[in-house]
């Protein structure tokens, strides 16, 4: 089978090398989401009227992915971005190697209910290029993004958030956060931006071209130790997948200090043969995916 | 809410319920009490109260089970019937696999007449609240506004309204009692470890096609045939029977979505223009609220394939009007919406519905 020609480069697209990030000028970011579905594709491939929209979920997925690696890497709990817009991209499908994807996109603050700092944009941009590759387990990413808030004001922020953590009583008391309401109390508020930190590791690893995933909720604590200054955080997740509306249960083992890169292991549970499986690991039939990234 | 179906086997069992019963402050409220000592006893026990009495039960060794939990939609629903006699009617159209009674609000202005009629479907995925929060919300306002909007009126003057609130009640007790994250129905799968199959997977549009699972154990498993599930087969039954539907639209959580036919295929639906526009232009009056942005589009492009489906089904059985609403948000909270948004969302869906509604009231086929 001829392997798919590429889709034409999208106007305003630029050439392939990664682009520089300019600072902010706003008006320049406010480009329409394109869609790339051309005549001549049509043409040649009869019968696919999803090409518009396999191009969009295939930007939205290489967007998604970038983030979550972003996030992980950035190891801040404090600076969480979440995915706002997909402004513009493009793709290429190689049946044989994967799917690579450039793509241009806007952020927002993970946490909603927070007010915006001075001198803190709201939205904030980034671009990537995404390689889903037929072999390699986890998605490649090469992202770069505007900085919305000054370095020194994170490095405070995820230090006061460090503080308070060491400050919870020890061992915590955890059923879940959010409850089943969506309620997180303000006090567990960095506790549940810590584990969402340690998952963006988890969600990067596992997001393909296909499977995209969300952090439900943090249903136990099994360790919450702070000696030696860092803190070593042993928890379990729910994780949604949206294509098979599946909920994977993840343990995720990390080690955090501000500013220090974070180190994450994890384990997450299969299809879920008995359906009370509720986070424990036994009956698992996958090998454990031990993975430390340092 | 729940009620506690206590077993009294004995005098002195019934004096220490009644000793339970009468203490002012739990505010218990006895539905049936015992004619003789081998009935149970029913007592609606109020959310706040409920630590109390399971520990004083369990303490004076009275045998209990919990029988309908979370009575709150039901309990709306019948509200709203007698508060509105003359337009609002809870009809039951069947039951679920543990036999829970499955109830629409039927808004009419005109008896014994089958008008032309619009379905609003909610909760089908039990751990979808926003879904069953929207729909009973939203009958209240269906009621309240009745002759107060016009263009609510308008359309009460022509069709009738179905609301579902709960298309899967024993789902979402199970989401209340058990696991926060469960989906499907809990029907038996015989022969399998695994409970329930996908209620939107089930219907008869497709079935078993792409976009759905055979293994019992899948979230989106079909079920071993088409209406194998009671819950799905309720609706239909009620539906082909009344036979003048002219819109059918689904309620789930989450994405952010308005979404019409096909799921099974990528196919154009024959009218997807028109349903395009009207998606678009009712995405745009939800969006006016409070800025909340929606994608349009056919299912299988928009989110996935997904064949089974109710309103895939409904379309193809001459339901013009169908689509589904993926309401709030778009994965911060998910499945796990905060109250605080439910007004919000049951606010700005609540133009988008409407605007469906005026176009099929104008546009009667």
């Amino acid at each position: 089978m001829q392997p798919r020609r590429p889709p034409p480069p999208i106007p305003g697209s630029g050439p392939w090398g990664p682009r520089p990030v300019a600072p902010l000028i706003a008006l320049l970011l406010l480009l329409a989401p394109v869609v790339a579905a051309a005549e001549s594709e049509s043409a040649e491939h009869p019968g696919q009227p999803q090409d518009a929209g396999l191009q969009r979920r295939l930007l939205q997925q290489a967007a998604r992915a970038a983030l979550h690696f972003f996030n992980f890497r950035a190891g801040s709990p404090s600076a969480l971005r979440v995915l706002a817009q997909v402004q513009k991209g493009r793709a290429w499908i190689n049946p044989k190697e994967g799917y690579k994807v450039d793509v241009v996109f806007s952020t927002e603050r993970y946490n909603p209910e927070s007010l915006l700092q001075e001198g803190e944009e709201h939205l904030g941009k980034c671009s990537a290029r995404v390689f889903f590759k037929n072999q390699k387990p986890r998605p490649a990413v090469n992202v770069t993004c505007t900085r919305f808030i000054e370095k020194k004001k994170r490095q405070q922020e995820d230090y006061l958030l460090y503080k308070q953590m060491k400050q919870l009583k020890n061992p915590l008391e955890i059923v879940s956060i959010p409850d089943n309401h969506g309620h997180i109390d303000p006090s567990l508020r960095p506790i549940w931006d810590l584990a969402f930190l340690g998952s963006s590791y988890v969600m990067w690893e596992m997001t393909t071209q296909f499977s995209r995933y969300y952090l439900v909720q943090l249903t136990s604590v099994r360790q919450w130790k702070t000696n030696d200054d860092t803190i070593d955080f042993d928890y379990t997740v729910l994780l949604h997948e949206l294509s098979t509306q599946e909920i994977i249960p993840c343990r995720i083992h990390l080690v955090w200090y501000p500013g220090k890169p974070l180190k994450v292991k994890y384990h997450c549970q299969e299809l879920q043969t008995p359906e009370e499986a509720s986070g424990t690991e036994e009956g698992s039939a996958v090998a454990p995916t031990e993975l430390s990234n340092f | 809410d729940q009620v506690f179906r206590i077993n009294v086997r004995n005098g002195d069992e019934i004096s220490k319920l009644s000793q339970l019963v009468n203490s002012n402050n739990l505010k218990l409220n006895v539905w049936k009490s015992p004619s003789t000592f081998s009935r149970p006893v029913d007592v609606l026990v109020p959310s706040v109260s409920l630590q109390p009495v399971k520990s004083f039960l369990t303490s004076q060794g009275l045998e209990y089970e919990v029988t309908i939990e979370d009575l709150q939609i039901y309990h709306e629903m019948d509200n709203i019937a007698s508060d509105f006699p003359d337009l609002a009617s809870r009809v039951k159209i069947g039951h679920s696999f543990e036999n829970r009674p499955m109830y629409v609000l039927k808004f009419s202005t005109e008896e014994g007449v089958r008008r032309p009629a619009i379905w609003l479907n909610a909760g089908i995925h039990s751990r979808e609240w926003i879904s069953q929060a929207t729909a009973i919300w939203t009958a209240r306002k269906i009621a309240s506004d009745y002759q107060r909007d016009p263009a609510i009126t308008s359309i009460l003057e022509k069709m009738d309204i179905f609301l579902l609130p709960v298309a899967n009640p024993d789902g979402y007790v199970y989401t209340q009692t058990q696991n926060r994250l469960w989906r499907k129905t809990r029907s038996l799968n015989p022969g399998s470890p695994c409970v329930g199959a996908d209620p939107n997977r089930n219907w008869n549009a497709s079935f078993a096609g792409k976009g759905a699972s055979d293994n019992p154990c899948s979230e989106v498993y079909h079920g071993p045939h088409a209406n194998s599930e009671v819950e799905v087969k309720s609706v239909v039954d009620f539906i082909q029977k009344h036979g003048n539907f002219k819109c059918f639209i689904d309620l789930h959580s989450y994405s952010q979505l308005l979404m019409y036919p096909y799921g099974y295929t990528a196919k154009k639906a024959p009218d997807a223009e028109e349903l395009d526009k009207l998606a678009r232009r009712a995405a745009k009056a939800l969006a006016s609220v409070s800025g909340t942005e929606y994608q349009v589009g056919p299912t299988s492009t928009t989110v996935y394939p997904a064949s089974g489906s109710s309103i895939d089904w409904a379309y193809d059985n001459g339901i013009k009007f169908a689509f589904t609403f993926e309401l709030r948000d778009t994965g911060t909270y998910g499945f796990l919406l905060p109250a605080n948004q439910i007004i919000p969302t049951a606010e700005e869906t609540w133009l988008g519905l409407k605007t469906i509604m005026e176009h099929v009231r104008h546009n009667l086929y």
